[in-house]
């Protein structure tokens, strides 16, 4: 589904985000990205998304090179990827539904599509009950779940997260990884960047570790370090 | 097709109306800066109406008799050809000289029902080698005597005058409204960067959730165009109103009446209007295209 070959990203001024990062991700699997500050994990993500392009080396995403990806494909690309982050990034403005339509209205999905899609994935979340409110009247770990339900209304193959649970308190963080595994057992890759030293290590799936932009571990079924 | 067409409705007049002051500014500019480009048109249309007989270096005209028989026609031309005093001359017959008539008094149809082109005389346009007024005014004495001949005239200092004058202020005008189209343009780009500035977490959602560029970069690009649209709009009332109050007075105005064709046609006030419109619409493009390829990109 994920494949990097040889992938490095530097920026201006020297700094080498990614050095020659290679990793294979199968369908349907769920990969932890762990390391320090500044590792290079978030460049990672940006890379999948095409956020960045990598300064060499070739990534491919559901079979497509998508360094080579003209720009005008770049949105198709991002239908088949969803992601969530720290800060939510909801539209204040918004109530919980339309922030999830959103995402589907700007694609271009019609309106008997978005009012049967909408009210399922917030079922799926746990926010049937929320529709209504807007994104300050919620908690953090709900504000979280909208979110995840506006990566995920799309059905999208992959969801990307970089530190989903980085604001939230670890009570919270433990709903947010059983959805976020729901979502992998439907058959979704996801690729989460993550400090959770407890999160990593009760769930036991793949961890990749970066150190200064290299892959110094790559384990099935690995612990946080 | 209908919903995209919505959205791109909705969006284009919320970012209008969440930046009215601006847009205001921006709409108010285009529509001046199109003013003072109209109103150079338009004096330049109005001398050249005025003035239609002699431009091209035309420095007298000496009028045949609507009789005049073709000897006497042959004799003026063997001495227009002949002269080294004479750089050009053009024929106007009695047709082409009533299709003129019918120009300058296109907003007069009562007059122009009741001429026939037999009672227009013919006439020759003469170019002479030195524009010097003595020498053409003694060159066009030659005529006046002559067999057939029914009058010469000479323009005189006042036409000259006008010429000159309204060479000056059109250009002036025209320089001034360049200057402010300029600044138009960099307030429809200013107003299209602020909108794009305040939907930056709506503008991350859609790239996130994968719109496509189009999708995202249309209303703010229509955000432009409407301010130049309106402004081309608002400047035809504005620019009518200088036809009627100033130019329109100046040709009737019993002072100087030699200036009755200091006017502007209709057809050349529509194609006015259409200019305005055009150019207003292509700086407004030109700006929020600009701004959105400065700022919106992938």
């Amino acid at each position: 589904m994920i494949k990097l070959e040889e992938v490095t990203k530097s920026y201006k001024g020297n700094v080498t985000a990614l050095a020659g990062a290679s990793a294979d991700i199968g369908k349907g699997e769920f990969v932890f990205l762990v390391g320090p500050s500044g590792s290079g994990k978030s460049t990672f993500i940006r890379l999948l998304n095409r956020e960045e392009r990598p300064s060499s080396g070739k990534i491919y995403v559901a079979g497509k090179d998508i360094g080579q990806l003209s720009s005008w494909k770049v949105p198709y690309l991002r239908r088949n990827i969803g992601c969530i982050f720290q800060d939510f990034k909801l539209l204040p403005k918004k109530t919980v539904a339309e922030n999830v339509a959103y995402a589907l209205q700007v694609i271009g999905r019609p309106n008997h599509v978005i009012q049967k899609q909408v009210p399922a994935i917030l079922e799926l979340v746990g926010l049937s009950n929320k529709v209504d409110r807007f994104p300050d009247e919620l908690s953090g770990g709900e504000q979280q779940r909208v979110s995840i339900a506006r990566a995920f209304v799309n059905r999208p193959l992959i969801l990307l997260a970089d530190e989903p649970t980085g604001n939230l308190d670890p009570a919270t963080s433990v709903g947010i990884m059983r959805l976020l595994d729901r979502i992998n057992r439907t058959g979704t890759t996801v690729v989460m960047a993550t400090h959770d030293r407890g999160i990593v290590d009760t769930m036991r799936r793949r961890v990749i570790e970066l150190d200064r932009g290299s892959i110094v571990r790559d384990q099935a079924r690995g612990v946080y370090e | 097709m209908i919903r995209k067409l919505r959205y791109l409705f909705t969006a284009t007049f919320s970012n209008l109306w969440r930046n009215a002051t601006l847009t205001i500014a921006a709409i108010l500019t285009v529509m001046i800066s199109l003013v003072l480009f109209g109103t150079s048109l338009m004096v330049r249309y109005a001398v050249d109406n005025a003035t239609a007989r002699w431009q091209g270096g035309i420095e007298f005209v000496v009028w045949m008799n609507a009789d005049a028989s073709p000897q006497q026609d042959a004799a003026i031309r063997e001495t227009l050809d002949e002269s080294p005093q004479i750089k050009d001359w053009t024929y106007v017959d009695q047709e082409a000289a009533y299709q003129e008539f019918l120009e300058l008094f296109e907003d007069n149809p009562e007059l122009r029902e009741n001429v026939d082109p037999s009672i227009l005389p013919p006439s020759y346009r003469v170019v002479p080698t030195d524009p010097d007024a003595d020498v053409v005014a003694e060159l066009a004495d030659q005529f006046r005597t002559r067999a057939g001949v029914r009058s010469v005239a000479l323009p005189t200092e006042v036409i000259k005058e006008v010429q000159r004058t309204g060479d000056i202020i059109s250009t002036r005008t025209l320089l001034f409204s360049l200057i402010l189209v300029v600044a138009a343009l960099l307030l429809i780009l200013n107003t299209v960067l602020i909108a794009i500035g305040a939907r930056r977490r709506e503008i991350e959602v859609m790239k996130l959730v994968g719109a496509t560029n189009w999708f995202i970069r249309l209303p703010f690009m229509f955000e432009g165009v409407v301010c130049g649209l309106l402004g081309g709009a608002l400047s035809i009332p504005a620019v009518w109103w200088i036809r009627r109050s100033i130019i329109e007075e100046i040709s009737s105005s019993e002072a100087i009446n030699l200036l009755t064709g200091f006017r502007v046609a209709d057809s050349e006030f529509q194609f006015i209007a259409i200019v305005l419109v055009g150019l207003g619409c292509a700086v407004a493009t030109f700006g929020s295209v600009l701004a959105v390829s400065l700022h919106l990109d992938v």
